[in-house]
């Protein structure tokens, strides 16, 4: 749905974007991860048809937005990081302005059902000026699907809800895939990412660090263990220098002492582990698998490329 | 017609509940009412004919003045405030957004001007007599300056229009809305002078032949180069 070809582009001097390709498929969340001054943004304006690309090519829907930039508008909902209303207008008359310019068939009555849809039918007739950070943010997202758009363009759109209010944007936007939307969600909330995202692609510095399968990208690196114990880490930590497994410090966990290892052949590395902690007297009661959240991922994987 | 919902909108939810715009046309629609009432007396004779002509004109090109004002800030505010960039998402042709924004200033200051240009003949009427202001603001006269009041705004309109898509913040988009003023305000002037001076129409009409080049010049400028790339390009 979303076809971004070896997309370049440069601001007066810096190359903001710089030869970055991805997909996104229908019925697909595809996470834009990356550091500040990354290039989501300017990604996202390009693929809505906001922004010109200085080199390469967006194909929304099979249509170039070199082309045919108006074609590509009316198939992007976009959802900028700042909900910029018109504070003056009321939710009824703002969105009906909106569907009006989308050419929506009925423009009063979808104006009302978005509303109702975000929950904001018991204030469309109040001013926006008068609205709070969390509802003007629920405005933009009912502004973006007015015309029920088949792709949605995403910038931080979580920004200011409430912990419910995002996880009623979790569901929204997840049944929005459900209904074969192509979701393009940039995020700096990796936990929210991790949760919904089906692929992930990584900009830094206008490039594609790390692009792929959510469930991939969280899984690549060495797997590490927890090992949780009652008594002296230092005894523990020698215990397994002894076995050859380097621990990271010590970390208190519910009650207990949690240490750390990577372990490239867990088979392995664990029972020798195991077997070293209990014959030094540790009284050990879980090793667990460390699941390695999206967040770690993306760290270790911006450290790499640092380096 | 996409141009005239955003030039509806701009009417309807921008400048009738912007109370310090509807202030600042309000000045300049009473200035120009405050000089023929304070005016003191007309001679008989051509000369005092050129003052009401004058006052006639100045009870237009007053709030046109404003509305150059009032179309600089009204843009480069949705500018900073980031409104721009929804319209700019949405399915439009980049000179609906011009025109629209255009069409949504010039309206009302039009408006102001013809309500300002008929008090002004209601109280020059009453205080010189109706058969004098008769006389000399011919029906034809009034319709001319009319007519160049809108193509002046017209004109001045799209160049702030290009310049405030250009520049960075409303502050800049200001300053230089007061120079497209102040230079105007002296072609204006010397024109007026010029005209005074030789009691003859020729200079009117040259302003107005001038205008619609601008006119013409600067519309197909603000389309040509106001496009979505300059505008974000330099949000
Ligand atoms: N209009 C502009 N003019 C000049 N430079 C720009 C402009 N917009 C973006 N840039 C530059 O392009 C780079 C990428 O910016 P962009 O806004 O896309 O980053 P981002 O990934 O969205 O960052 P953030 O996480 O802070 O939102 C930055 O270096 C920024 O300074
Ligand atoms: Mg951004």
């Amino acid at each position: 749905m979303i076809d971004v070809r070896q997309l370049t582009r440069h601001f007066d001097g810096t190359r903001a974007l710089d030869d970055v390709s991805f997909q996104v498929h229908p019925g697909e969340i595809v996470a834009l991860l990356g550091p500040n001054g990354a290039g989501k943004t300017t990604a996202s304006r390009i693929i809505g048809g906001i922004l010109a690309p200085s080199g390469g090519d967006v194909l929304v829907d099979g249509i170039s937005v070199r082309k045919d930039a108006n074609q590509v508008r009316a198939r992007c909902g976009f959802v900028t990081d700042q909900p910029s209303l018109y504070e003056r207008m009321p939710l009824r008359r703002y969105l009906g302005f909106f569907a009006r310019l989308y050419d929506v068939a009925q423009p009063d009555v979808r104006a009302a059902d978005l509303a109702k849809l975000l929950g904001l039918d018991d204030v469309i007739d109040r001013k926006l000026a008068t609205f709070s950070r969390g509802m003007r943010q629920k405005v933009a997202i009912a502004r973006a699907l007015v015309h029920d758009p088949p792709v949605l363009l995403l910038d931080e759109p979580a920004t200011a809800l409430d912990p419910e209010m995002s996880q009623m944007l979790r569901g929204f936007i997840i049944s929005l895939r459900a209904r074969h939307r192509a979701i393009l969600l940039t995020t700096h909330d990796l936990d929210e990412a991790q949760r919904i995202a089906d692929r992930v692609v990584v900009l830094y510095k206008g490039k594609v660090l790390r692009i792929g399968a959510t469930s991939d990208v969280r899984a690549a690196g060495r797997p590490s263990y927890t090992v949780a114990f009652a008594g002296d880490p230092a005894v523990a930590r020698g215990a397994l220098k002894r076995a050859g497994i380097d621990a990271d410090s010590a970390t208190a966990r519910d009650g207990l002492t949690a240490l750390r290892f990577a372990a490239d052949d867990p088979a392995a590395v664990n029972p020798a582990a195991l077997r070293a902690l209990l014959d030094a007297g540790v009284r050990v009661v879980t090793l667990s698998a460390e699941e390695r959240s999206l967040e770690d991922a993306y760290l270790s994987i911006l450290a790499e490329a640092r380096r | 017609m996409k141009w005239w919902l955003i030039a509806w909108r701009e009417i309807r939810w921008e400048v009738f509940l912007d109370r310090t715009s509807l202030l600042r046309t309000g000045i300049f629609v009473v200035i120009p009412l405050f000089f023929v009432v304070s005016n003191r007396g007309i001679p008989q004779g051509p000369a005092g004919d050129l003052t009401l002509l004058g006052l006639a004109l100045q009870s237009v090109f007053f709030p046109a003045l404003s509305g150059v004002a009032l179309i600089a800030a009204t843009f480069s505010m949705e500018k900073e405030n980031g409104t721009l960039v929804p319209l700019l998402a949405a399915p439009i042709r980049d000179f609906d957004i011009v025109l629209g924004k255009l069409v949504g200033m010039v309206v009302p200051v039009m408006v102001a001007c013809v309500v300002t240009l008929a008090a002004a003949y209601g109280l020059a009427a009453y205080r010189y007599g109706v058969a004098r202001v008769e006389r000399v603001l011919t029906p034809e006269l009034i319709y001319a300056v009319l007519v160049l009041s809108l193509l002046y705004l017209v004109t001045t309109g799209s160049v702030t229009m290009i310049v405030a898509a250009r520049v960075k913040s409303s502050r800049a988009a200001q300053q230089v809305a007061g120079l497209v003023i102040a230079l105007s305000a002296a072609v204006f002037a010397g024109l007026g002078f010029v005209a005074s001076q030789l009691g003859e129409g020729w200079p009117l009409l040259a302003l107005g032949v001038g205008l619609v080049l601008a006119d013409v010049l600067a519309l197909e400028l603000a389309r040509r180069v106001w496009q979505r790339e300059e505008v974000i390009g330099r949000v």
